[in-house]
Protein backbone atom coordinates (compact mmCIF):
# COMPACT_ATOMS: atom_id res chain seq x y z
CA UNK A 1 0.00 0.00 0.00
CA UNK A 2 1.62 3.18 -1.17
CA UNK A 3 1.44 6.55 0.50
CA UNK A 4 -0.78 7.93 -2.30
CA UNK A 5 -3.37 5.23 -1.68
CA UNK A 6 -3.44 5.97 2.05
CA UNK A 7 -3.88 9.71 1.48
CA UNK A 8 -6.53 9.07 -1.17
CA UNK A 9 -8.47 6.74 1.10
CA UNK A 10 -8.29 9.22 3.96
CA UNK A 11 -9.56 12.01 1.67
CA UNK A 12 -12.48 9.85 0.54
CA UNK A 13 -13.38 9.10 4.17
CA UNK A 14 -13.18 12.81 5.10
CA UNK A 15 -15.29 13.73 2.09
CA UNK A 16 -17.89 11.12 2.95
CA UNK A 17 -18.09 12.43 6.53
CA UNK A 18 -18.65 15.97 5.24
CA UNK A 19 -21.28 14.81 2.75
CA UNK A 20 -23.05 12.93 5.54
CA UNK A 21 -22.95 16.00 7.79
CA UNK A 22 -24.34 18.11 4.96
CA UNK A 23 -27.23 15.70 4.49
CA UNK A 24 -27.84 15.66 8.24
CA UNK A 25 -27.81 19.46 8.25
CA UNK A 26 -30.44 19.63 5.51
CA UNK A 27 -32.62 17.34 7.60
CA UNK A 28 -31.93 18.97 10.94
CA UNK A 29 -31.62 22.76 10.35
CA UNK A 30 -34.63 24.99 11.06
CA UNK A 31 -34.95 27.34 8.05
CA UNK A 32 -33.95 27.75 4.42
CA UNK A 33 -30.75 29.70 4.95
CA UNK A 34 -29.38 27.35 7.55
CA UNK A 35 -30.23 24.41 5.33
CA UNK A 36 -28.51 26.07 2.38
CA UNK A 37 -25.44 26.63 4.50
CA UNK A 38 -25.30 22.98 5.51
CA UNK A 39 -26.25 21.63 2.12
CA UNK A 40 -23.87 23.68 0.01
CA UNK A 41 -20.80 24.41 2.10
CA UNK A 42 -20.43 20.92 3.50
CA UNK A 43 -21.24 19.21 0.24
CA UNK A 44 -18.81 21.42 -1.69
CA UNK A 45 -15.95 20.38 0.57
CA UNK A 46 -17.19 16.79 0.71
CA UNK A 47 -17.47 16.42 -3.06
CA UNK A 48 -14.08 18.07 -3.65
CA UNK A 49 -12.34 15.87 -1.09
CA UNK A 50 -13.96 12.70 -2.38
CA UNK A 51 -13.06 13.45 -6.00
CA UNK A 52 -9.50 14.42 -5.07
CA UNK A 53 -9.22 11.12 -3.19
CA UNK A 54 -10.35 9.25 -6.29
CA UNK A 55 -7.74 11.16 -8.30
CA UNK A 56 -5.00 10.12 -5.90
CA UNK A 57 -6.12 6.47 -6.00
CA UNK A 58 -6.11 6.49 -9.82
CA UNK A 59 -3.28 8.88 -10.80
CA UNK A 60 -4.16 8.67 -14.51
CA UNK A 61 -7.30 10.70 -13.89
CA UNK A 62 -5.63 13.52 -11.97
CA UNK A 63 -6.14 16.20 -14.66
CA UNK A 64 -9.80 15.34 -15.12
CA UNK A 65 -10.17 15.39 -11.33
CA UNK A 66 -8.57 18.82 -11.06
CA UNK A 67 -10.88 20.19 -13.76
CA UNK A 68 -13.92 18.76 -11.96
CA UNK A 69 -12.73 20.30 -8.68
CA UNK A 70 -12.27 23.67 -10.37
CA UNK A 71 -15.77 23.39 -11.83
CA UNK A 72 -17.31 22.54 -8.44
CA UNK A 73 -15.31 25.31 -6.78
CA UNK A 74 -16.84 27.94 -8.99
CA UNK A 75 -20.26 26.63 -9.85
CA UNK A 76 -21.44 25.46 -6.45
CA UNK A 77 -20.99 28.76 -4.52
CA UNK A 78 -22.59 30.74 -7.36
CA UNK A 79 -25.65 28.52 -7.49
CA UNK A 80 -26.08 28.52 -3.71
CA UNK A 81 -25.70 32.30 -3.72
CA UNK A 82 -28.44 32.58 -6.36
CA UNK A 83 -30.72 30.29 -4.34
CA UNK A 84 -30.17 32.20 -1.11
CA UNK A 85 -30.66 35.57 -2.81
CA UNK A 86 -33.88 34.42 -4.47
CA UNK A 87 -35.15 33.20 -1.11
CA UNK A 88 -34.24 36.52 0.50
CA UNK A 89 -35.99 38.49 -2.25
CA UNK A 90 -39.13 36.41 -1.90
CA UNK A 91 -39.15 37.19 1.86
CA UNK A 92 -39.19 33.51 2.60
CA UNK A 93 -39.67 31.73 5.88
CA UNK A 94 -37.01 32.71 8.42
CA UNK A 95 -36.55 31.09 11.77
CA UNK A 96 -35.22 34.20 13.52
CA UNK A 97 -37.74 36.58 12.00
CA UNK A 98 -38.60 38.24 15.30
CA UNK A 99 -35.04 39.23 16.07
CA UNK A 100 -34.87 41.50 13.03
CA UNK A 101 -31.43 40.49 11.81
CA UNK A 102 -31.23 41.17 8.09
CA UNK A 103 -27.72 42.27 7.19
CA UNK A 104 -28.10 41.67 3.46
CA UNK A 105 -30.91 44.18 2.98
CA UNK A 106 -28.90 46.79 4.92
CA UNK A 107 -26.00 46.29 2.52
CA UNK A 108 -28.34 46.45 -0.44
CA UNK A 109 -29.87 49.72 0.77
CA UNK A 110 -26.40 51.15 1.16
CA UNK A 111 -25.52 50.01 -2.36
CA UNK A 112 -28.65 51.56 -3.81
CA UNK A 113 -28.12 54.87 -2.04
CA UNK A 114 -24.54 55.06 -3.33
CA UNK A 115 -25.75 54.65 -6.88
CA UNK B 1 -43.90 27.50 -58.60
CA UNK B 2 -42.75 27.00 -55.01
CA UNK B 3 -45.56 24.51 -54.40
CA UNK B 4 -44.63 22.65 -57.58
CA UNK B 5 -41.01 22.30 -56.45
CA UNK B 6 -42.11 21.07 -53.03
CA UNK B 7 -44.52 18.55 -54.56
CA UNK B 8 -41.93 17.26 -57.02
CA UNK B 9 -39.27 16.80 -54.31
CA UNK B 10 -41.80 15.13 -52.02
CA UNK B 11 -42.75 12.82 -54.87
CA UNK B 12 -39.13 11.85 -55.52
CA UNK B 13 -38.60 11.26 -51.80
CA UNK B 14 -41.78 9.23 -51.56
CA UNK B 15 -40.80 7.10 -54.56
CA UNK B 16 -37.46 6.18 -53.05
CA UNK B 17 -39.01 5.58 -49.62
CA UNK B 18 -41.54 3.21 -51.22
CA UNK B 19 -38.64 1.45 -52.85
CA UNK B 20 -36.92 1.04 -49.48
CA UNK B 21 -40.08 -0.11 -47.72
CA UNK B 22 -40.92 -2.74 -50.32
CA UNK B 23 -37.35 -4.02 -50.14
CA UNK B 24 -37.62 -4.79 -46.42
CA UNK B 25 -39.81 -7.88 -46.75
CA UNK B 26 -42.15 -7.83 -43.77
CA UNK B 27 -43.04 -11.09 -42.11
CA UNK B 28 -39.89 -12.83 -43.30
CA UNK B 29 -37.67 -14.07 -40.52
CA UNK B 30 -34.13 -13.18 -41.49
CA UNK B 31 -32.36 -14.24 -38.32
CA UNK B 32 -33.19 -17.17 -36.11
CA UNK B 33 -32.30 -15.52 -32.81
CA UNK B 34 -33.41 -11.94 -33.35
CA UNK B 35 -31.03 -9.20 -34.42
CA UNK B 36 -29.21 -8.63 -31.12
CA UNK B 37 -26.25 -10.86 -31.91
CA UNK B 38 -25.94 -9.29 -35.34
CA UNK B 39 -25.92 -5.79 -33.82
CA UNK B 40 -23.33 -6.74 -31.20
CA UNK B 41 -20.97 -8.42 -33.63
CA UNK B 42 -21.45 -5.89 -36.45
CA UNK B 43 -20.79 -2.84 -34.29
CA UNK B 44 -17.59 -4.45 -33.01
CA UNK B 45 -16.27 -6.02 -36.20
CA UNK B 46 -17.62 -3.98 -39.10
CA UNK B 47 -18.19 -0.49 -37.68
CA UNK B 48 -15.45 -0.66 -34.99
CA UNK B 49 -17.57 1.36 -32.55
CA UNK B 50 -17.11 0.77 -28.83
CA UNK B 51 -20.48 2.31 -27.87
CA UNK B 52 -22.97 -0.23 -29.21
CA UNK B 53 -25.98 1.94 -28.33
CA UNK B 54 -24.64 4.68 -30.58
CA UNK B 55 -23.99 2.33 -33.46
CA UNK B 56 -27.56 1.03 -33.22
CA UNK B 57 -29.16 4.46 -32.80
CA UNK B 58 -27.23 6.20 -35.55
CA UNK B 59 -26.30 3.52 -38.01
CA UNK B 60 -28.45 0.40 -37.84
CA UNK B 61 -31.54 2.34 -36.76
CA UNK B 62 -30.54 5.70 -38.22
CA UNK B 63 -33.89 6.17 -39.90
CA UNK B 64 -35.62 6.14 -36.48
CA UNK B 65 -33.21 8.82 -35.26
CA UNK B 66 -34.10 10.94 -38.27
CA UNK B 67 -37.73 10.55 -37.20
CA UNK B 68 -36.92 11.60 -33.63
CA UNK B 69 -35.09 14.69 -34.84
CA UNK B 70 -38.10 15.49 -37.01
CA UNK B 71 -40.42 15.15 -34.00
CA UNK B 72 -38.31 17.66 -32.09
CA UNK B 73 -38.30 19.99 -35.09
CA UNK B 74 -42.10 19.75 -35.35
CA UNK B 75 -42.48 20.44 -31.61
CA UNK B 76 -40.35 23.58 -31.80
CA UNK B 77 -42.17 24.73 -34.93
CA UNK B 78 -45.56 24.18 -33.32
CA UNK B 79 -44.51 26.06 -30.18
CA UNK B 80 -43.26 28.94 -32.31
CA UNK B 81 -46.55 28.95 -34.18
CA UNK B 82 -48.61 29.05 -31.01
CA UNK B 83 -46.56 31.77 -29.30
CA UNK B 84 -45.84 33.79 -32.43
CA UNK B 85 -48.48 36.46 -31.78
CA UNK B 86 -47.04 37.31 -28.42
CA UNK B 87 -43.52 37.70 -29.71
CA UNK B 88 -44.07 41.20 -31.07
CA UNK B 89 -43.07 42.99 -27.93
CA UNK B 90 -39.59 41.62 -27.68
CA UNK B 91 -37.48 43.47 -25.21
CA UNK B 92 -36.62 43.00 -21.59
CA UNK B 93 -38.04 39.87 -20.12
CA UNK B 94 -40.45 40.04 -17.22
CA UNK B 95 -38.21 38.90 -14.39
CA UNK B 96 -39.00 39.58 -10.76
CA UNK B 97 -35.60 41.05 -10.01
CA UNK B 98 -32.31 41.22 -11.93
CA UNK B 99 -29.56 38.73 -11.20
CA UNK B 100 -26.79 39.81 -8.88
CA UNK B 101 -23.29 40.72 -9.96
CA UNK B 102 -21.87 37.44 -8.71
CA UNK B 103 -24.27 35.43 -10.85
CA UNK B 104 -23.61 37.65 -13.86
CA UNK B 105 -19.84 37.26 -13.82
CA UNK B 106 -20.13 33.59 -12.89
CA UNK B 107 -22.46 32.90 -15.81
CA UNK B 108 -20.02 34.60 -18.16
CA UNK B 109 -17.33 32.18 -16.96
CA UNK B 110 -19.58 29.14 -16.94
CA UNK B 111 -21.16 29.59 -20.38
CA UNK B 112 -18.08 28.70 -22.49
CA UNK B 113 -17.31 25.66 -20.35
CA UNK B 114 -20.90 24.41 -20.64
CA UNK B 115 -20.77 24.79 -24.44
CA UNK B 116 -17.40 23.03 -24.49
CA UNK B 117 -18.78 20.14 -22.43
CA UNK B 118 -21.76 19.82 -24.77
CA UNK B 119 -19.49 19.80 -27.82
CA UNK B 120 -17.29 17.17 -26.13
CA UNK B 121 -20.30 14.98 -25.40
CA UNK B 122 -21.58 15.00 -28.97
CA UNK B 123 -18.18 14.71 -30.64
CA UNK B 124 -17.29 11.70 -28.47
CA UNK B 125 -20.74 10.14 -28.85
CA UNK B 126 -19.40 6.97 -30.43
CA UNK B 127 -16.73 6.46 -27.75
CA UNK B 128 -18.38 7.30 -24.45
CA UNK B 129 -21.91 7.59 -23.05
CA UNK B 130 -23.82 10.48 -24.51
CA UNK B 131 -24.33 11.67 -28.03
CA UNK B 132 -26.01 14.28 -30.15
CA UNK B 133 -29.21 14.65 -28.15
CA UNK B 134 -27.45 14.88 -24.80
CA UNK B 135 -24.74 17.24 -26.03
CA UNK B 136 -27.29 19.50 -27.69
CA UNK B 137 -29.32 19.63 -24.49
CA UNK B 138 -26.23 20.59 -22.48
CA UNK B 139 -25.50 23.44 -24.91
CA UNK B 140 -29.12 24.60 -24.63
CA UNK B 141 -28.81 24.72 -20.82
CA UNK B 142 -25.84 27.04 -21.30
CA UNK B 143 -28.03 29.37 -23.34
CA UNK B 144 -30.76 29.04 -20.69
CA UNK B 145 -28.28 30.17 -18.04
CA UNK B 146 -27.34 33.24 -20.09
CA UNK B 147 -30.98 34.06 -20.85
CA UNK B 148 -31.94 33.79 -17.17
CA UNK B 149 -28.99 35.87 -15.99
CA UNK B 150 -28.92 38.73 -18.47
CA UNK B 151 -32.23 40.43 -19.06
CA UNK B 152 -31.32 41.76 -22.50
CA UNK B 153 -29.36 38.74 -23.76
CA UNK B 154 -30.80 37.74 -27.09
CA UNK B 155 -30.25 34.87 -29.49
CA UNK B 156 -30.47 35.56 -33.21
CA UNK B 157 -33.45 33.60 -34.45
CA UNK B 158 -32.20 33.61 -38.04
CA UNK B 159 -28.90 32.11 -36.98
CA UNK B 160 -30.69 29.35 -35.06
CA UNK B 161 -32.83 28.51 -38.10
CA UNK B 162 -29.69 28.52 -40.27
CA UNK B 163 -27.84 26.06 -38.00
CA UNK B 164 -30.90 23.86 -37.66
CA UNK B 165 -31.55 23.64 -41.40
CA UNK B 166 -27.88 23.08 -42.19
CA UNK B 167 -27.68 20.23 -39.68
CA UNK B 168 -30.85 18.63 -41.03
CA UNK B 169 -29.61 18.89 -44.61
CA UNK B 170 -26.28 17.33 -43.56
CA UNK B 171 -28.06 14.39 -41.89
CA UNK B 172 -30.31 13.66 -44.85
CA UNK B 173 -27.58 14.15 -47.44
CA UNK B 174 -25.32 11.66 -45.63
CA UNK B 175 -28.21 9.22 -45.71
CA UNK B 176 -28.78 9.83 -49.41
CA UNK B 177 -25.07 9.41 -50.20
CA UNK B 178 -25.26 6.05 -48.44
CA UNK B 179 -28.36 5.13 -50.41
CA UNK B 180 -26.93 5.98 -53.79
CA UNK B 181 -23.47 4.50 -53.29
CA UNK B 182 -24.11 1.48 -51.05
CA UNK B 183 -27.78 0.77 -51.61
CA UNK B 184 -29.46 1.54 -48.30
CA UNK B 185 -30.33 4.76 -46.50
CA UNK B 186 -27.69 5.91 -43.96
CA UNK B 187 -25.28 3.14 -44.98
CA UNK B 188 -21.74 3.81 -43.84
CA UNK B 189 -19.67 5.28 -46.67
CA UNK B 190 -16.56 6.49 -44.82
CA UNK B 191 -13.58 4.42 -43.64
CA UNK B 192 -14.21 3.01 -40.16
CA UNK B 193 -10.72 3.36 -38.66
CA UNK B 194 -9.64 1.64 -35.47
CA UNK B 195 -11.72 0.91 -32.41
CA UNK B 196 -11.63 3.58 -29.65
CA UNK B 197 -10.12 6.21 -31.98
CA UNK B 198 -11.78 9.59 -32.34
CA UNK B 199 -12.00 9.08 -36.11
CA UNK B 200 -13.75 5.75 -36.06
CA UNK B 201 -17.21 4.51 -36.83
CA UNK B 202 -17.48 6.13 -40.25
CA UNK B 203 -20.46 8.45 -40.56
CA UNK B 204 -21.57 8.13 -36.92
CA UNK B 205 -19.40 11.02 -35.72
CA UNK B 206 -20.57 13.36 -38.47
CA UNK B 207 -24.24 12.47 -37.96
CA UNK B 208 -23.93 13.02 -34.21
CA UNK B 209 -22.32 16.42 -34.76
CA UNK B 210 -25.25 17.32 -37.03
CA UNK B 211 -27.77 16.03 -34.47
CA UNK B 212 -26.00 17.94 -31.69
CA UNK B 213 -26.18 21.24 -33.58
CA UNK B 214 -29.79 20.60 -34.53
CA UNK B 215 -30.95 19.73 -31.01
CA UNK B 216 -29.02 22.65 -29.50
CA UNK B 217 -30.56 25.12 -31.96
CA UNK B 218 -34.08 23.73 -31.52
CA UNK B 219 -34.02 23.65 -27.72
CA UNK B 220 -32.47 27.11 -27.55
CA UNK B 221 -35.23 28.35 -29.83
CA UNK B 222 -37.89 26.75 -27.62
CA UNK B 223 -36.40 28.23 -24.44
CA UNK B 224 -36.07 31.66 -26.05
CA UNK B 225 -39.65 31.59 -27.31
CA UNK B 226 -41.05 30.53 -23.94
CA UNK B 227 -39.01 33.09 -21.99
CA UNK B 228 -40.19 35.88 -24.25
CA UNK B 229 -43.84 35.09 -23.73
CA UNK B 230 -45.58 37.86 -21.81
CA UNK B 231 -49.05 37.76 -20.40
Amino acid sequence: MSILEIIGGLLIVIGSIFLFLGALGIYRMPDVFNRLQAGTKASTLGAMATILGVGLLAPGWIFKVLIIILFIAYSNPISSHALARAMHKRKGYMYFKDEDIDAYSEIEEKDNSEK
Amino acid sequence: MKIAIILISLGILGFYLMDIFFGIGFGVQHFSNGVKDLYLSNSKDILKVSNVVTSIVVNFRGFDTLGEVTVLFLASTALGGILYKKRHHVGERSVLFPASRIVMSGAKLLFPSIVLLGAYVFIHGHLSPGGGFQGGTIIATGFLLMLLTYRNYSVSHNRLVYFESLAGILFISIGLVGYFSKGSFLENVLPVGNMNDLFSGGVIGIIYIAVGFKVAAELTGIIYTVLHEKD
